[in-house]
């Protein structure tokens, strides 16, 4: 049956007055949105509508399943977590625990093919951090999230849950300083932190990033983003519902097989469209047009308002080659929105003002690492790196730029980036010493990545905490040195992962391992080795060089430090045993 | 009438121009570890059997294909429905 000729997408206009996020709780902002005509919508992976879900739909679902909730117990404060599946089954039941006070925790979903062990094995771990009532899931994926539970938790599929009907009840009342969510995107898979964000946090960004993108009645949202991650549920779920607009959606695995998809969604709409990408999905797209398709006649870009960049590290020459692709369908480089943030600050801290697009800074590559160990070489020529200029904070954001020892550095000058004010993190759910370590008493925190402000501006040049970007997923280095540490005779301290940029200007995993062995057949066995066990727990083929003992550097604590690492084996410092090819 | 060694050698034609290490293609041949396809890269490949065989292969099947075999088994599956 062709739904598509029996029901029509939600409005990108109704009569409701417009409320830019201006509300108490996440609760009172899906009520009111549920006043007037608009909501989400689902698509196919060949861009046609499969179900409208307009936000009245949503709040009464919700509302009835937050009972069905309740009558199974759940308190206040209580996790409920949900795999995270694009489609009106994870709305309901995420707002449903919005509605009976408990918090939802979206979980991932399975990614590509194989890695069964390790799914249900990532799951069952989050769900130990969070420690959650229940865990519901759709109904396909049940059988693996229920093997993750055992022992854990009751588990669901959630249609059979919710179609339990639950006596009336009354509903908690959530105050604006309550938790609202857990988000665990940015924690590593083997070592997760769930950031905690109060229902004032969540709205005050959202109204932050609504008020700089100029968003209200006449947008409309199309998103691919995968609702576990911070740009997907805050960025494209909530802040829409939050500021009442419509939403298209296709589902992340159907933009993975078919990209092109999305923009066929924007081409669609005869209105102005706000759309975000990490940007290797400008850069599948523009690579995925071959000479035999007509840009001009199959899409027309010309009314996308806001391509919003953000989520990794924006490379200008990929969203060049983007425009360069699809300046025929009309689409506009001032489109490009860039914007900076992270889960730890509920979603944006800075965002590039409208219409000006990517500009870029160039930097020489010495002065970006730093001072005292870098010497220039007067015979090698300057390497230049553009560096994305991601615009102003967001209203109730006040950023400082760091140097070790804390001082406040001037302009131009690159150092730790802190943040404080209206959307930073309460903290790491049950992890006082995480949160210690990231949040300071006066409410800074301190964002681990590094970068410099240049007149209210700020230029994001790394990361600090190590993490490791590769299409759009972000990595931990821990995660890398767990695995091998798996391997017998290797030890914590023996290993340095990090990432290395390819000279086509990606990011790859890089490993460092302390080997005692000098025989070169076992050298290359246990390089073999190490490569298979980090692709079979972590999925990523990872660079392998295998050092002299006693040659990884420590921090001043005696810590591995994998900045010092990583810089000393691009400089040359650390020489690598070699290995026959 | 498609069958499962129709639907293999045709897998292994779809592989081929994603596979530029030449990697010798099997039965047992798997995605991650002998391929090194990333998640990008299989998604590709699902989409172009997808649209060879019209048939839809949901995201749960994924996580217990590990081979090329597992693949084809399923695609022939899908196919008979």
């Amino acid at each position: 049956m062709d739904k598509s000729l029996t029901q029509l997408p939600t409005p990108t206009f109704d009569d409701l007055a417009y409320r830019r996020a201006s509300f108490g709780t996440l609760g009172e902002a899906l009520d009111y949105a549920a006043l007037g005509k608009k909501g989400m919508n689902f698509h196919d992976a060949r861009a046609d509508l499969v179900r409208a879900y307009p936000y009245a739909e949503l709040a009464a679902d919700a509302r009835a399943q937050a009972l069905r909730l309740i009558a199974d117990g759940v308190q206040p404060g209580d996790r409920i977590a949900l795999i995270a599946e694009t489609g009106a089954g994870f709305a309901a039941a995420f707002f449903a625990a919005i509605y009976a006070g408990a918090l939802p925790v979206p979980l991932p979903l399975p990614t590509s093919f194989g890695g069964r062990e390790a799914y249900v094995d990532q799951i069952a771990t989050q769900l130990r951090s969070c420690d959650p009532k229940l865990v519901l899931s759709p109904e396909g994926l049940f059988a693996m999230v229920q093997q993750s539970a055992e022992g854990l938790c009751a588990a669901h599929d959630w249609s059979v849950y919710f179609a339990d009907r639950a006596p009336a009840a009354q509903l908690p009342q959530a105050q604006p300083t309550d938790i609202a969510y857990l988000q665990y995107s940015s924690g590593s898979t083997r070592f997760p932190h769930g950031v905690a964000v109060t229902h004032e946090a969540l709205l005050a960004n959202l109204a932050g990033h609504a008020h700089c993108m100029e968003a209200g009645d006449g947008d409309r949202v199309v998103s691919w983003l995968p609702w576990y991650h911070d740009m997907g549920l805050v960025g494209c779920m909530l802040a829409p519902l939050a500021n009442q607009i419509s939403v298209d959606y296709l589902a992340t695995e159907d933009f993975a097989r078919r990209p092109l998809s999305w923009l066929t969604l924007i081409s669609r709409n005869p209105d102005a469209t706000l759309s975000y990408s990490p940007t290797f999905g400008y850069d599948i797209c523009a690579r995925r047009i071959s000479a035999s398709i007509n840009v001009a006649e199959r899409f027309d870009l010309s009314r996308w308002r806001v391509a919003g960049n953000g989520a990794d590290m924006i490379r200008p020459e990929v969203m060049q080659a983007f425009v360069d692709v699809f300046a025929a369908a009309g689409f506009k480089a001032s489109a490009f929105l860039p914007s900076y943030g992270l889960a730890e600050a509920t979603l944006a801290v800075t965002i590039m003002p409208l219409g000006e697009g990517i500009v870029s800074d160039l930097i020489d590559e010495r002065t970006l690492s730093g001072g005292s160990s870098a010497r220039p070489d007067p015979r090698r020529p300057t390497r230049y790196r553009a560096i994305v200029n991601c615009g102003k904070a967001v209203p109730g954001l006040t950023i400082e730029i760091r140097d070790e020892a804390g001082a406040v550095l001037p302009d131009r000058t690159i150092g730790r980036v802190y943040v404080r004010g209206l959307g930073v993190m309460a903290g790491y759910f049950r992890d006082p010493e995480a949160t210690e370590a990231a949040l300071s008493p006066d409410g800074w925190l301190d964002t681990g990545d590094m970068g410099y402000l240049s007149k209210g501006s700020i230029f994001i040049v790394g990361r600090a905490k190590d993490m490791i970007i590769i299409n759009g997923k972000n990595h931990w280095p821990q995660d890398i040195e767990w695995a091998i540490e798996q391997l017998p005779g290797f030890k914590a301290g023996d290993i340095a992962a990090f990432a290395i940029t390819t000279p086509s200007g990606e990011e790859s995993p890089a490993v460092l391992v302390q080997c005692r062995t000098s025989d070169v057949d076992e050298r290359n066995a246990l390089r073999e080795a190490i490569r298979n066990k980090v692709r079979a727990i972590t999925g990523m083929t990872c660079v392998v060089e295998l050092v002299p003992p006693r040659t990884l550097p420590k921090t001043s604590s005696g810590k591995l430090s994998r900045s010092k690492a990583r810089s000393q084996y691009l400089s040359g410092e650390i020489q690598p045993f070699d290995v026959a090819a | 009438m498609t069958d499962r060694a129709q639907v293999y050698a045709r897998i292994i034609e779809l592989i081929e121009p994603l596979n530029p290490k030449k990697v010798a293609l099997g039965e047992n041949t798997s995605f991650a570890g002998d391929l090194e396809m990333d998640s990008l890269t299989v998604m590709d490949l699902v989409a172009s059997m997808e649209d060879e065989w019209d048939i839809v292969m949901p995201l749960n099947m994924l996580p217990d294909l590990e081979t090329i075999g597992q693949v084809a088994d399923a695609v022939t599956k899908l196919v008979k429905k």
